[in-house]
């Protein structure tokens, strides 16, 4: 017993201090920094002023802050919708029983493992681009002028261009994810009920969705997570100043801690910056929530 | 034997039923494979061939120098290996520190273990940005980032740290699938229990192991946000963060064909062990425990 002792001590105790080190205490401080001006990231707790809710009151004054959220929202729930739907579907067609199945999944799952930077640069650089771009020609070649014509990264048309590029890569993720619920279904289920007439497009809304409800909880918490995160597809559509069509929280976050282009707009503040970062944990907290009060637990045992 | 005959019979006509399936699965597949040709015939091609739309027609050749070019010239070779060395690092402390704690934790109740658990899977949901700004705070006001070697380290430190709760949460059901009759006979034949889990337990995961180590090569590997926090000159920078100033620099150099070759060169390590172990990956995600 007093062995297993010391092999608890040593084995648990180093990670479990660097965990505490990088999570706890450090979530625990930026709650309580959300509540002070700081001007300056490095400055020490004897300059900081006690504000109250007065941050989060004057985020939520702010013009552009607002529109960062409306446009994270739109990425939770439109590129959601995307996002989830197309996955799902892909996953149905691969499960309906085609050949090379291996191949097809590891081609779309591919996106995954690029860096972020290179997909956006190869989407901005050539799939978007309106003299030699991918879209452009392809639709001229199918002689749809008015669509070759579209400029995908003019502001009218950047958040479009931003999500379906953003969709694009995380499609396989949550593909993979879906195929993995639908292989857990038992496939008496399908057997018997091709017995009793059903096609195979019946047989997905009556006996694959119900039964997949506790994934589609898991992928809605794993797109409300990676939404909050979202940083890097922005600045690189929007590489110097952040533009009101891709700004979401991260980046307004980002200058308010670093200092933005558009110093007018963006005032230096880590307090408010901390306070970005407990509104954006709020929303994974409640959009976890919703997701568990619409979605019922399975009662049906698979 | 029925089973097969029917399926058998159908075989024909069931795949002709498949026909929108392949349609969508080829478009989708010929899409991706499309935008990576070209951006490898663009790597491989001139500005001028680019912006004329004629890159494969590679009417000067094969233009090879736009990768020497990249790596040397636009430093991706300094960027390559500082991520290497990020990612090579981090993932083998990741092993060291996580392989144990998942195991006492699955293994053994103590003080504060359910509380840790808890803790671990909270940790996963909370955005990178509740941790960064204390910790920027702390780091920047010891002076920690003036030293090359002290940003690396905090580095380092930082990415093995925010990928404990993944890495610790994601071998758990690898230890717990493993039968505790191995550690009752090492220890009736007197073995030490921490030597028992290194050289009995520890291998018996190897699956899981590796698993987690590929996840965490590629995630270190297209860091972006803490590098472009915690990285204060040029020669730190990992493929990410050395990729994106190398775009906004392109307004200047106008340097398209070398923008590609580096492109390519940030996406060639991912991609080969993508394509040599995607076994691993699909098989990790799709939550298929082998011990």
């Amino acid at each position: 017993m007093k062995k297993n002792k010391t092999m608890i001590a040593a084995f648990a105790l180093p990670a479990t201090c660097l965990f505490v080190l990088i999570f706890v205490y450090p979530v625990i401080r930026t709650v309580f920094m959300s509540f002070f001006s700081i001007q300056e990231i490095t400055d020490s707790f004897s300059s900081w002023v006690f504000n109250g809710i007065g941050n989060y009151k004057a985020l939520l004054g702010n013009a552009l802050y607002r529109t960062s959220w409306i446009n994270l929202l739109k990425i939770f729930f439109i590129g959601g919708a995307v996002s989830l739907g197309v996955s799902l579907l892909l996953a149905a067609i691969l499960k309906s029983g085609v050949k090379l199945k291996g191949f097809w999944q590891a081609v779309i799952y591919m996106p995954n493992i690029i860096s972020a930077v290179a997909m956006a640069t190869m989407w901005i650089q050539y799939v978007f681009n309106s003299t030699y771009g991918f879209l452009h020609n392809f639709f001229k070649a199918l002689g749809l002028e008015s669509l070759a014509k579209i400029q995908w990264l003019a502001p009218d048309m950047k958040f479009a261009a931003l999500l379906i590029a953003y969709c694009f890569g995380t499609i396989g993720h949550y593909m993979l994810i879906w195929l993995s619920g639908m292989e857990r279904i038992s496939p008496d289920l399908y057997e018997a009920s091709s017995i009793d007439g059903a096609s195979k497009v019946q047989q997905f809304f009556h006996i694959t969705l119900p039964l997949l409800r506790s994934m589609l909880k898991t992928n809605l918490t794993m797109w409300a997570i990676s939404c909050s995160g979202f940083f890097i597809w922005s600045k690189l559509f929007s590489p110097i100043t952040a533009d009101t069509s891709t700004i979401v929280p991260m980046i307004y976050m980002y200058e308010k801690l670093f200092g933005a282009a558009n110093t007018d707009e963006v005032t230096r503040d880590a307090g408010s910056a901390a306070a970005i970062g407990v509104m954006l944990c709020i929303f994974v907290v409640v959009m976890f929530l919703l997701t568990n009060k619409a979605i019922k637990d399975d009662d049906i045992e698979i | 034997m029925t089973k097969n005959k029917r399926r058998h019979g159908l075989n024909l006509s069931g795949q002709l039923k498949l026909v929108p399936g392949y349609l969508v699965l080829s478009a989708w597949v010929s899409f991706t494979f499309v935008v990576l040709f070209w951006v490898v015939g663009a790597s491989l091609s001139t500005t001028g061939d680019i912006f004329r739309g004629t890159i494969f027609d590679f009417s000067t050749g094969l233009h090879f120098e736009n990768y020497s070019r990249a790596w040397v010239g636009s430093n991706v070779a300094v960027y390559f290996t500082n991520s290497l060395i990020y990612a090579v690092i981090s993932c083998t402390l990741l092993i060291l520190l996580c392989a144990p704690f998942a195991y006492v934790l699955v293994r053994h109740r103590f003080f504060c273990s359910r509380l840790i658990k808890t803790g671990l899977a909270a940790a996963s949901g909370v955005p990178i940005i509740m941790v960064i700004i204390p910790l920027y705070m702390i780091i920047a006001r010891a002076g920690l980032l003036k030293d090359e070697m002290s940003n690396r380290i905090v580095l380092i430190t930082l990415f093995v740290g925010t990928k404990v709760p993944y890495t610790t949460i994601f071998l758990q059901p690898y230890f717990d699938s493993v039968s505790r009759a191995y550690e009752e006979a090492a220890s009736i034949d007197g073995c030490h229990p921490i030597r028992a889990f290194w050289q009995i337990v520890f291998p018996m995961v190897q699956g899981g192991l590796i698993t987690v180590t590929i996840f965490n090569f590629i995630n270190i590997w297209n860091e972006y946000f803490l590098s472009l926090l915690f990285v204060n000159s040029e020669k730190l920078r990992p493929v990410a963060l050395g990729l994106f100033s190398m775009i906004n620099g392109m307004q200047v150099s106008g340097d398209w064909s070398g923008l590609f070759a580096s492109v390519m060169i940030v996406f060639a390590p991912t991609f080969l062990i993508y394509v040599f172990l995607s076994k691993y990956i699909i098989g990790g995600l799709t939550g298929g425990v082998k011990g």
